[in-house]
């Protein structure tokens, strides 16, 4: 298993491209994971953490299979 | 030395508690926190049992009183390193860690850990979500200041001789804030380009990723981020400084060292003029690098970020004498003139038309001279750099066959390994063990070249083996053209009757402060340290710069400290951070095929795509943490940050000790049947804490596998308590009421989701207990009697649990989780009694801290005048933990009350 530290380390690397994805509009954590071509677990870290630092939000809805969306926050870049 | 009544040791609940009692009380209290805030584990925790109150609620408010209180001095991100007795008192040494922020102006604002670039695991969340290196450890914290998590300087930025921050660039690049990572660079050198392209970086070398596949490419990086840069902005973007000093500097020299020099001075607002006796600046950059690795422009741009601060470089000038530079009004000379004359051989034939040294043929050939030598054979002496940059010039000149003759083996050659190689693909030949010993000519033009064989002897002064010739095996060769390359020395000479030279030519410098013997002369560069390499003559221009400042503003040059760095990080444990490491393959070096190399001087080296710098960047390994990148120091409104931080070291008195340094949790990676570390859904219950407070670090209580909100969550009761397998045979008192407290937390927060609790027996005495276990029974949480054998993880993240199901008949059943949380037991944490020296604070047989006489005086310990308060001496709840702090304040006033009174 891949470690934490690594995978969090990767989350500045790859906010870019999570902000390029979420453009298209609000997506769960493994809508995000399949166009980013990387595992649920570690998208999670990235998300979460970007979302710790005002870069994303949650939308109110939760989908049916119980994810929430995310979409881009305005104001932090 | 600061004296108090009593030293507190963990700022827990319990260790809050006793102090304000006894600041109350009148007393003088220290209070030592190794944190960066107050407030223990309590302040992470959503509710408390079983009145379900919030838990920071009851918290916030007492570390409010404690940061505020008159009587309690608290010191946090600090340990007390040892704890003596002296004359009836207590003597403590204590240690507060640098935390690079000055708490007096920091506002709390976070505007550091936004403009973080570094992330790590967040402890304040168990790992459940990353933090910065620059953090606040989270919301509610006491005292609500920045810290800067640094565990020394990456060994890539301490290797570099001019201290840029690699590891700082390279953390921008990742995050692809590449023009930010140009002006981190710029702090540092004025030259990125040519650095990108040439420098021989020596943070590659050091470089922990080279101790796993192979060290980050950082100088290409550097390349790209300088291109980058460049191609947005082909002018600097600033002028001169407005505030001018009204002091002048000549610098003598336009290589790195001098335009580094030059550059700092005049961001300082000196006039600077620097002094060039060729028809351009630059230095060795422009007239020796050859252009296939160091294109022109690239040098021109970089100067331009030297003349933009006002800088005039007068070309074509030579400075034969430093005290008329004096005479004309310049306060203070930087000498760095490098090393432009050629070591000659002293054999028969050297003077001899077409026998050219290294450094006029280069220059030439830089200044647009064509040498025919298409078709010519063309021999190189010497093993350097500059020999085999000879070499590949001479190739791109035409020359049919080029042959370099170097008086050792291989292995002692001076030059870079990938220097032969790339040569070699370009078809010189390399021929080891032989020199020259005359070169033949007919009419003063050479014709033939006589080498000898040599062999190696003992070592010599330099530690290499001694070549000796190996008599009567003379050879000769037909040559055209000889270039030789076996040594430059300095270019000095006009200066020797002003200052001290050494023997070698070098000029005589203080090595730290770059002075002269003549006071206002500083000198740097390969002048001084013979030839060396562009960065490290920046470095000693950076380094002259900043002496120089000093010693015309008059202050003592020997207090000064240059360039503060904490040492470098350890490598090893920079490792020992990880479990596992993903191989993570560099990129290799892309070059232009050789016979299209050899061409014309076009660059050989083809930079790097954004997305290559990305991936090698996403290697880097963070070492020391934090990266230096500087984005919090431009970031913050306070101007809070400061790297200049060291830490300190205090003593104190103090009359009496608490120990309240609380519990550890037990890492249920010592249960790897539970998979805790393995499988993401598999969490402990402190996590679970974090997921269920206000503060949670997602939106919702989510699985951590992916996002999705639990349905069917689990309980694992005693993981790590009651259990001699892991050595903790004890109960630990608090897990069945957490649990039950979470279950019904749970129940509130999803009210769809089952929740199913595996215990062996549910352990609820005290007042209220019973019926909070019964509340979450009535509200539908499962209990199931049975201890869980292991876990197993399915595709989707779900879990499988193999548990005993005691109260059917002890079958062995498996059920599915989407969600499962480890109930850890409670660890003591024993390593306080180091502190104590000469005397020992004794532990009971489970190494908690021994309560010697726990039914009449519970704070008392082994150690007359310590007294111990909270879980330090044994697993208890929040109520438990604040009466012991009670009856640890009672009895340290009436121990220091009767000890005043002389008992
Ligand atoms: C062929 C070759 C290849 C190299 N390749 C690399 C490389 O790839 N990477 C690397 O890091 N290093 C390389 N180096 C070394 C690097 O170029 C030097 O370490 C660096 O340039 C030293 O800088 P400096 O400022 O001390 O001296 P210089 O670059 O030599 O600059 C001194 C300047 O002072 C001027 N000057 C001299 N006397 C006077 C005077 N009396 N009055 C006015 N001006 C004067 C000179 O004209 C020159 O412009 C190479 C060197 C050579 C020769
Ligand atoms: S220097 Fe950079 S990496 Fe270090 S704390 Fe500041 S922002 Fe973070
Ligand atoms: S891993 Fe990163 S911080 Fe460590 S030495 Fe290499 S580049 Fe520097």
């Amino acid at each position: 298993m891949k470690d934490k530290r690594e995978i969090i380390r990767e989350e500045m690397a790859m906010r870019g491209k999570i902000l390029e994805i979420l453009k298209e509009g609000a997506k769960t954590v493994p809508e995000v994971a399949t166009a980013l071509g990387r595992p649920t677990e570690e998208v999670m870290f990235w998300m979460m953490a970007m979302r710790k630092y005002g870069l994303i939000e949650e939308t109110e809805e939760m989908t049916e299979d119980g994810y929430y969306k995310y979409r881009l926050k305005e104001g932090r870049k | 030395m600061k004296k108090y009544d009593v030293l507190i040791v963990g700022a827990g609940i319990a260790g809050m508690e006793t102090a304000l009692n006894l600041g109350d009380m009148g007393y003088k209290v220290l209070l030592v926190e190794r944190e960066p805030s107050i407030g223990g584990k309590m302040i992470l925790l959503s509710k408390v049992f079983p009145t379900l109150d919030c838990a920071s609620c009851i918290s916030t408010p007492k570390m409010a009183a404690t940061a505020n209180h008159p009587n309690i001095h608290l010191m946090t991100s600090s340990e007390v390193k040892e704890v003596s007795r002296k004359n009836g008192n207590f003597r403590a040494r204590v240690f507060r860690r640098a935390v690079f922020v000055d708490p007096a102006k920091c506002t709390g604002c976070q505007e550091c850990e936004f403009a973080c670039t570094v992330a790590v695991p967040d402890e304040f969340n168990f790992g459940l979500v990353a933090r910065r290196a620059a953090f606040i450890p989270f919301p509610q914290a006491v005292p609500k200041k920045a810290v800067i998590e640094r565990a020394g300087t990456s060994p890539c930025s301490f290797a570099c001789p001019t201290y840029i921050k690699a590891h700082g660039y390279i953390s921008l690049a990742r995050s692809g804030k590449f023009e930010e990572a140009f002006h981190l660079i710029m702090e540092d050198a004025p030259l990125v380009g040519s650095l990108g392209r040439a420098c021989y970086a020596p943070c590659e070398g050091e470089c922990t990723r080279g101790l796993l596949e192979g060290p980050l490419p950082i100088r290409r990086i550097k390349r790209f981020i300088a291109e980058y840069y460049y191609s947005r902005h082909p002018e600097p973007e600033y002028g001169p400084p407005e505030k001018r000093n009204g002091k002048r500097v000549a610098v003598v020299g336009s290589g790195p060292a001098g335009l580094s020099a030059a550059y700092f001075l005049a961001r300082n607002g000196y006039e600077v003029t620097v002094f060039e006796a060729q028809a351009e600046p630059g230095g060795m950059l422009r007239y020796a690098l050859p252009s296939y690795r160091l294109p022109r422009d690239v040098v021109s741009r970089d100067v331009k970020n030297i003349t933009a601060l006002g800088v005039e470089i007068k070309t074509n000038h030579r400075v034969e004498s430093l005290k008329k530079l004096r005479e004309e009004g310049y306060h203070a000379v930087f000498l760095a003139v490098g090393t432009w004359k050629a070591r000659k051989m002293g054999i028969e034939g050297e003077n001899l038309r077409g026998v050219v040294d290294s450094i006029d043929f280069l220059k030439r050939v830089s200044e647009g001279e064509s040498f025919d030598l298409a078709g010519k054979t063309v021999l190189v002496v010497g093993g350097g750099n500059v020999a085999i940059d000879a070499a590949r010039v001479a190739r791109r000149l035409g020359a049919s066959r080029v042959v370099v003759q170097y008086r050792r083996s291989e292995k002692e050659m001076p030059a870079f390994r990938w220097e032969v190689e790339e040569a070699e693909e370009e078809g010189v030949e390399f021929q080891y063990l032989k020199n020259p010993v005359r070169f033949i000519g007919e009419d003063g033009q050479l014709r033939e070249v006589e080498s000898i064989r040599m062999r190696l002897g003992e070592p010599d002064e330099s530690g290499r083996r001694r070549p000796i010739p190996v008599e009567g095996s003379e050879e000769r060769m037909r040559v055209d053209f000889v270039v030789l390359a076996i040594g430059l020395k300095p270019s000095t000479s006009p200066f020797q009757d002003e200052i001290e030279l050494n023997k070698n030519g070098t000029v005589k410098v203080n090595p730290t402060t770059l002075q002269t013997s003549l006071p206002y002369v500083f000198a740097g560069g390969d002048a001084v340290l013979g030839p060396s390499t562009m960065v490290e003559a920046m470095g000693q221009g950076k380094r002259a710069a900043f002496f120089i400042d000093r010693f015309l503003r008059g202050e003592d040059l020997q207090e000064a400290e240059f360039e503060y760095k904490l040492p470098p990080a350890k490598k090893e444990e920079v490792l020992s951070r990880q479990l596992t490491h993903t191989r993570l393959n560099p990129v290799k070096k892309k070059l232009l095929p050789p016979e299209e190399r050899i061409k014309d001087f076009r660059e050989v080296e083809l930079p790097m795509t954004q997305e290559e710098v990305l991936y090698s960047s996403a290697r880097c390994l963070d070492c020391g943490i934090c990266s230096e990148c500087h984005q919090c120091i431009l970031a913050c409104p306070a101007d809070a940050i400061d790297f200049s931080q060291k830490a300190q070291e205090f003593e104190v008195e103090a009359e009496a000790v608490v120990v309240s340094q609380g519990f550890k949790l037990f890492p249920a990676e010592r249960k790897p049947r539970y998979g805790f570390g393995r499988f993401f859904n598999v969490i402990n219950a402190m996590q679970m804490d974090r997921l269920l407070a206000p503060t949670r670090p997602y939106n919702t209580i989510l699985r951590p596998s992916d996002g999705k909100v639990p349905e069917n969550i689990a309980y694992v009761l005693c993981t790590g308590s009651r259990d001699r397998t892991v050595n903790n045979p004890i109960c630990s008192q608090i897990c069945c009421m957490y649990s039950i407290k979470q279950a019904q937390l749970l129940m509130g927060a999803l009210p769809l989701a089952d929740i199913t609790v595996y215990y062996m027996d549910i352990r609820a005495f005290g007042k209220g207990y019973e019926e909070f276990f019964q509340q979450a029974s009535d509200m539908g949480v499962q209990f199931i009697k049975g201890r869980v054998a292991k876990i197993e993880e399915k595709e989707d993240g779900n879990l499988l649990l193999h548990y005993e199901d005691i109260e059917n008949g002890g079958v062995k059943k498996v059920a599915e989780h989407d969600l499962v949380v480890l109930s850890v037991g409670l660890l003591p944490n024993p390593e306080i009694t180091r502190i104590f020296k000469d005397e020992k604070l004794e532990l009971d047989e489970f190494y908690w801290v021994k309560q010697v006489e726990e039914d009449v005086s519970p704070a008392r310990t082994s150690l007359e005048g310590v007294f111990v308060a909270g879980t330090a001496a044994g697993p208890k709840d929040i109520p438990d933990s604040i009466l012991t702090a009670g009856a640890a304040s009672a009895e340290v006033a009436a121990y220091i009350e009767s000890k005043r009174r002389g008992r």
